[in-house]
């Protein structure tokens, strides 16, 4: 019944980690953490107990649910005993009105077998789910707070398959504890029921279970090795098959149907042959089951029968332990059979547990306050930054950014552009100096409190699912509609905006992809305007659009950038030049400072790249930058 | 139906494991029945009723069992028939679940190869159609559903059916009023749990969305992540999230109860049912109507029943599942291509690369054409700049050449004969094409440079990649050529891609060759390589760019300039120049302020001297 089947291994465990450029770093990640494809223990303490702590809030259905688990036993066990007693007493001995009566009680018996089971699927599912949203949330709110610098090394699907698809291996072994918490108890009641009756017997019947256990045992260990060929085997085949769809338009062109197709059969046939093994071993385990079924039940005619006829032992007797016999193996069997399901589980919760347990790097100081309105003062101050020891990514910055000034960064590829504006809005904390936002050291100040009065628009516009007017307005949902379309007018996107089917009320595809990146570009600029920031940041903000809405955007900027402390990377010369402040950077420490002219002037690194990039050409050749001018000083600073 | 009859048919290619499985089912069954039989029988023989009072043999040696009317044996006799029972049981069992697994794992296996290979030949209109993600859900869940609907809707409903029935008869020959009475439930029974399955079904559907929706927002939030922290907006995202798996957890709860508490309904019945025989049949032995051994027949048989009408629900849930499902494979299996191979279509062989476009007409869905007439003339190894506003057409005109789509209506030739005539394999070794998207495979930089061309050395790889300016920044990767890339491996920059995708192209050496060159996410130093390895890939073949930089197109041997699908000019630079159309315009808005600064930046060269 179970519908969702979230490709396990979606993250695709092909090949290793092979020279992984981004290694190295000493923020963490989930590489370090255990791989996808571990399988562990069927059960481990540590994860049990620690799953144990979410019951807490739900201790009141979690207790009524094991009552019920508990009375429903009892009752399991009654009714084969009542039954027996109804044979013994009354049947044998024709008495009909203790039939009546014995029908009587078993009625009662019956509805209390029936309301305990009635209610312990009503009480645990409100556990499990409980748990299991708890869960749920708390990764998600965990997340939050992890810094960019966690998201970069780590894969989207990584992650994807931590939340989703470990969270749902627990919630089958929820499902699976519900189902077999109860056979366990009843096997429990049904062997101590057996030994009060009549311990020969019972001893006798039991007498086979030692070898069950020791074949299961022994069976565990091959089976055990088939299943984890499985999983291998079925996150090759997913992993495979999520890189076909997502690669086809290369495949296409490229001609490779054939040689992938071989290639994808030769997973697809380990795949089935691993799941015929393991269908041959859990077959196989049927026989011994029903043989040794056999006989107990062999055993029970022959001594039972004996001591029938002996008058040592009433028939009633006989017929309650063929029933529970009946009832005996069955949960053994079923719990055998998902050993897997729960090493399944462990290793989920293992995972999930990991990602729990990763420290944050920027954390609000217990005694931090509220960010007063910004004027829009920025202060770097001796500021350092490493992301790895002893490697300075940036070194002792000095600079002083009034209210209202807009400032260019330039340098090549790699001089630290990003992480000097990243640093202002706390992805990541100085690793020396202070920055300081009128005044306020940034570290001493909520983190929202600050960043919400900022705002930034990044190189790749990303759109979120829902309608224009809900990425306009994002998070400041104290803005109008009015608000909205004038952040829209500001920008230049309302034109676009209403050809729209809806208008503002456009539902957009996913990521937006029924819109030119331009023009998801310009929503991301209206989105970066419309809660009126004091400071905003464009890092490459027209780096990925194609020339045509470039220029739409160079009109719109000036609007965006006017009354409000801005620090552009750029790379259009006109943006550059109009800058109140170009500060030049190099191997991460500020080169100059300066206007546009002041700075030609200077003839220094500024004039140089500026040459370089629009002036001299070394081959003669009208360069491919150089013409077109849209290629200043470098992205990809993302290092 | 028809979905399922297909499955069906699917099936029948394993035929003999089908058969074997519902034969070894029946088996099964049947030796299954027989052991409340030998019990009751064993009781039967042990006890003698007299007076209405039931008391046991009074000698071992009293004890003859009848059984079936065909052989008399003892206790011991009995025991053995019983085990005997148990073993064929178990082993028929054993054949039955390998006979229906291997089955049901054996479609599966062939509907995933089909789906593989039918996706990767599919048309790129059907790729920009669906989501990858709703793609990939088919090939794995939905497959899953079909397997899990042979293995056990197929063959175990067959069983649910076959075990009611005979346990039915058994009773009835036993004690037809007793066996009509506790059966008579039956049916309400049924009808009850179906019901609640189709009401299952759709809470369950319902869920999945929710689930969905919960999984887009985790994925949105992990992709936009710069963007949430930039903005601060990690307590609306928690909002956001927290709304939804709330209502998820709601969602899950009532599944799950409506599920438990049908079991519960179902086991009512069943521990109704023996507590009825217990009575009525007690006083039918009491009356001497009904033996003790028939007694332990009927609650025993009961009690094999509970396990099949428990399992009917699920059976019936693989049903609908697979009809859900196997209308979303067949959705794609049953897709045509829009640029199916003609038949007799034959092989290119190495064409000279002369294109011709003749009233070439296209769009992307009925209403909205994205091309209008296209003609175009290119004689071998000349260099074609396609220039015009985003949704002109550019793409569209290069992405018809490799036949990604199909002309609507026009023709294009290569060398003088209609692409449609070739088989696409030879026709796509014949025109190469440098995308904008480029796509990493998980596996080694050799390997995703080969990737067009399996039997390529590691010298045509290098060589390749030489070319490509790319050779240099290989060689500084921690492993060289073997170094990992894709999904979990190096990160390349999009320079870099972009000259392993001019790489991947080249190794397969066509003579017509199409670069999409609109990434300006560059820098200067990658910009010059690439333009230095373009330079250099398109010496000698008929070369098609999508051109966003002046070079490009002033080295173009014809400019054509798209607008709304139509070429409005056409010609060199210089001669569009003079026409003074929209060429001019372009050049004058953006093109013409670069010319400024370049002047300018020249000048402040020369000025600063020894810069």
């Amino acid at each position: 019944m179970r519908g969702g089947h979230f490709g396990g291994g979606f993250g695709g465990m092909l090949g290793g980690m092979r020279g992984l450029q981004a290694g190295g770093m000493n923020s963490p990640t989930l590489d370090n953490l255990s791989d996808d494809g571990i399988v562990g223990s069927a059960y481990d303490h540590k994860v049990v107990m620690r799953l144990g702590t979410y019951v807490k809030p739900y201790r009141k259905d979690a207790l009524l649910s094991l009552a019920a688990v508990l009375v429903y036993t009892a009752a399991n066990v009654a009714i084969p005993l009542m039954l027996m007693l109804g044979i013994n007493n009354f049947i044998n001995d024709g008495n009909r009105n203790g039939l009546h009566l014995i029908a009587v009680g078993f009625l009662i018996v019956i509805l209390i077998h029936f309301a305990s089971n009635y209610y312990q699927f009503v009480w645990m599912p409100r556990v499990g789910q409980g748990i299991l949203y708890t869960l749920r949330t708390e990764m998600f709110n965990h997340l939050q707070t992890l810094s960019p610098s966690f998201f970069h090394r780590t894969a989207v699907g990584r992650i994807m398959s931590r939340s989703s698809s470990d969270v749902h291996q627990l919630q089958e072994m929820f499902e699976l504890i519900v189902q077999s918490f109860g056979d366990m108890l009843s096997l429990v009641g049904i062997v101590l029921a057996m030994l009060i009756i009549d311990w020969r017997l019972a001893l006798l019947t039991m007498s086979v279970m030692p070898v069950l256990f020791l074949i299961l045992s022994y069976w565990q260990r091959f089976a055990r090795r088939s299943f984890i060929r499985i999983r291998r085997a079925i996150a090759m085949v997913n992993g495979e098959y999520n890189q076909n769809i997502t690669g086809v338009r290369v495949v296409e062109s490229l001609n490779r149907q054939d040689e992938n197709l071989e290639h994808f059969d030769e997973l697809n046939y380990e795949h089935l042959d691993a799941n015929m093994q393991a269908s041959r071993y859990s077959g196989g385990l049927q026989p011994v089951v029903e043989i040794l079924t056999g006989l107990s039940m062999g055993a029970l005619i022959v001594l039972g029968g004996s001591m029938v006829v002996g008058s040592t032992l009433e028939w009633g007797v006989m017929v309650a332990f063929a029933m529970w016999i009946q009832r005996f193996f069955e949960p053994i069997r079923h719990l055998t059979m998902q050993y897997s399901q729960l090493q399944r589980a462990m290793a989920a919760g293992v995972r999930i547990f990991e990602l729990l347990d990763l420290r944050p790097e920027v954390n609000d100081a217990d005694d931090a306050i509220d960010m007063p309105p910004i004027k829009g003062d920025v202060k770097y101050e001796g500021v350092s930054f490493q992301y790895v020891q002893d490697v300075d990514v940036l070194k002792d910055i000095n600079l002083h950014f009034s209210p209202g000034e807009t400032v260019a960064l330039v340098g090549p590829t790699g001089a630290g552009k990003s992480t000097f504006v990243t640093l202002l809005s706390r992805f990541a904390d100085v690793t020396e100096g202070t920055i300081k936002v009128d005044d306020h050291d940034i570290r001493d100040v909520k983190r929202l409190s600050l960043v919400g009065q900022m705002s930034m628009v990044l190189q790749e516009p990303f759109l979120f699912s829902g309608t224009v007017k809900e990425n306009i307005r994002y998070n400041h949902e104290d803005a109008s509609d009015e608000d909205v379309m004038a952040a829209a007018k500001a920008v230049g996107a309302h034109e676009f905006i209403m050809a729209l089917d809806g208008k503002y009320d456009n539902v957009l595809a996913e990521r937006g992809s029924n819109l030119s990146i331009g023009q998801r570009q310009l929503l991301s600029f209206a989105r970066a305007v419309v809660g009126d920031p004091r400071i905003i940041v464009l890092d490459e903000a027209t780096a990925s659009i194609d020339t045509h809405t470039e220029i739409l955007i160079q009109n719109a900027l000036k609007e965006v950038l006017k009354g409000r402390t801005s620090i552009v990377i750029a790379h259009r010369l006109s943006t550059i030049r109009n800058a109140d402040k170009i500060v030049v950077l190099q191997g991460g420490r500020v080169m100059e400072v300066g206007k546009h002219e002041e700075l030609l002037a200077k003839k220094g690194v500024y004039a140089r790249l500026y040459a370089i990039n629009y002036g001299l050409r070394t081959d003669g050749a009208p360069e491919a930058a150089g013409t077109n001018g849209v290629a200043v000083p470098a992205v990809g600073d993302n290092d | 139906m028809s979905i399922l009859f297909r499955i069906v048919k699917l099936t029948w290619r394993y035929n003999v494991r089908l058969v074997l499985a519902y034969v070894t089912f029946a088996l099964s069954i049947g030796f299954a029945l027989a052991i409340p039989w030998i019990l009751g029988e064993a009781i039967d023989s042990l006890v003698v009723t007299q007076d209405g009072r039931i008391s046991p043999v009074s000698n071992i040696r009293d004890v003859r069992v009848d059984l079936l009317g065909i052989f008399q044996t003892s206790l011991w006799g009995l025991a053995g028939a019983l085990l005997a029972a148990s073993l064929l049981r178990g082993l028929f069992d054993f054949a039955r679940t390998y006979a229906s697994d291997s089955l049901a794992q054996k479609v599966a296996y062939d509907m995933r190869n089909l789906m593989y290979d039918k996706l990767q030949h599919l048309s790129f209109a059907f790729h920009d159609k669906e989501h990858t993600g709703n793609l990939y859900s088919k090939a794995t869940s939905d497959v899953e559903a079909v397997r899990r609907f042979v293995m056990m809707g197929m063959v175990r409903s067959i069983e649910v059916v076959a075990r009611v029935v005979a346990i039915g008869i058994i009773l009835a020959l036993l004690h037809w009023q007793l066996a009509l009475l506790s059966l008579v439930f039956l049916p309400f029974l049924v009808g009850r749990s179906t019901t609640v399955l189709l009401k299952l079904r759709v809470l369950w559907l319902h869920a999945q969305e929710v689930m969905g929706e919960l999984t887009t927002i985790l994925q949105e939030n992990l992709s936009g992540i710069h963007v949430v922290k930039a903005f601060a907006s990690e307590e609306h995202e928690k909002k956001k999230y927290d709304r939804i798996a709330q209502q998820l957890r709601e969602e899950y709860f009532v599944n799950e109860v409506t599920m438990g508490t049908n079991s519960a309904w179902v086991t009512l019945y069943f521990t109704l049912a023996l507590g009825f025989i217990m009575w009525f049949g007690g006083l039918q032995v009491i009356w001497g109507h009904l033996s003790a051994g028939d007694l332990t027949k009927f609650v025993l048989y009961m009690g094999q029943l509970v396990f099949p009408i428990r399992m009917s629900a699920f059976v019936i849930a693989t049903f609908s599942r697979a009809i859900s499902s196997g209308e979303r494979i067949y959705d794609v299996l049953d897709a045509r291509s829009a640029v199916e191979e003609k038949p007799g279509a034959q092989d290119m062989g190495r064409v000279e690369g002369q294109v011709r476009f003749d009233n070439v007409s296209f769009s992307y869905d009925r209403d909205t054409p994205a091309l209008k007439d296209v003609n175009i003339d290119v004689p071998q190894g000349s260099v074609v700049a396609l220039l015009g506003a985003p949704g002109s057409g550019k793409s569209t005109i290069v992405n018809l050449l490799p036949r990604f789509y199909a002309v609507t209506s026009g023709q294009i030739t290569i060398d003088g004969i209609d692409i449609q005539d070739f088989t696409l394999g030879s026709l796509r070794r014949n025109v190469g094409i440098v995308q904008q998207d480029v796509y990493l495979f998980s596996a080694t930089v050799k390997d995703n440079i080969g990737y067009g061309a399996p039997g390529a050395s590691s010298e045509d790889v290098i060589q390749a990649a030489k070319v490509a300016q790319l050779h240099d920044q290989i060689m500084e990767l921690p492993f060289g050529y073997d170094t990992w890339v894709g999904e979990r491996g190096a990160t390349l920059s999009g320079g870099q891609r972009q000259r392993l995708s001019i790489a991947r192209t080249i190794l397969i050496d066509p003579p017509v060759l199409i670069l999409d060159d609109s990434t300006s996410s560059v820098d200067v130093e990658t910009e010059r390589q690439i333009h230095r390895a373009m330079t250099e890939v398109i010496k000698g073949r008929t070369t098609f760019v999508i051109a966003h930089r002046l070079s490009s197109v002033r080295e173009a041997d014809v400019i054509l300039v798209l607008k709304d699908g139509r070429i409005v000019e056409q010609g060199n630079h210089d001669e569009l120049m003079t026409l003074g159309g929209s060429y001019k315009d372009i050049y004058e808005l953006q093109l013409r302020p670069q010319e400024e600064v370049l002047l300018d930046a020249t000048f402040t060269g020369d000025d600063g001297g020894d810069s």
